[in-house]
């Protein structure tokens, strides 16, 4: 089996699509994630943006960030289907190391300090879905 | 009336004080310096989009790599310019 690491991708989208065609092209991307063996932690879109400068002659962009586990060898195969994509002008794909896995739980950590049993639930569907694979 | 702050005094070798400057992201206690954040990297940045070197800034060697790294990620994807507009 291969070794899951925690990984995030920034891909930028064509801005001038509608928001239907945005939308189609993220679940697209996160289905190649999940085809290939990963699975999703966090989809954060933030929404159109004007670019620093121009990529393609086009000055806004749609960004999506999306937070997820996956094995090694699936992320050549998730560049690829970046660079195939017509509609998305660029993309940054980078393993997350302990420092900012901590450094993330830290700003996430302050205002569920409540609740203890919580966080021990989410692991669960994973082992499950291992399991069905097996 | 305004009077002008003194000019500090030279030591023995000639050479003016030299204001203490500590290292921002240590005096935070930070181990992680994210692309994503780029009104902080610009900051770090001069206005023709140049990284300003840590013997200006006063950041430590081990910050100073992880930020570098963080602004050129933050360039790829069109967060920070690699030049300004106003220099181009």
């Amino acid at each position: 089996m291969d070794k899951h690491n925690t990984y995030e991708s920034t891909v930028i989208i064509n801005a001038s699509l509608d928001d239907a065609q945005v939308e189609s092209v993220v679940t697209r991307i996160s289905e190649t994630i999940t085809k290939n063996g990963g699975s999703i932690t966090a989809l954060n879109k933030w929404g159109r943006k004007r670019l620093a400068y121009s990529i393609n002659k086009k000055t806004n962009g749609f960004y999506v960030n999306f937070e997820f586990t996956a094995p090694s060898s699936s992320i050549a195969l998730l560049e690829r289907s970046y660079q195939l994509d017509e509609m998305i002008l660029r993309y940054l794909t980078i393993a997350l190391d302990a420092k900012a896995l901590a450094a993330k739980k830290a700003t996430a950590a302050p205002p569920p300090a409540v609740e203890t049993a919580a966080p021990v639930q989410p692991r669960e569907p994973l082992f499950t879905e291992s399991a069905e694979k097996k | 009336m305004f009077n002008a702050p003194r000019k500090p005094r030279r030591d023995k070798e000639g050479q003016m004080p030299r204001k203490k400057r500590t290292c921002r992201f240590c005096d935070a206690k930070e181990n992680y310096i994210d692309y994503k954040d780029e009104k902080r990297l610009q900051r770090f940045t001069t206005e023709q989009g140049k990284i300003i070197p840590k013997r200006i800034t006063g950041t430590c060697a081990k910050h100073q790599r992880q930020l570098v790294s963080a602004i050129k990620r933050a360039r790829h994807l069109a967060l920070l310019p690699f030049v300004s507009d106003a220099v181009r």
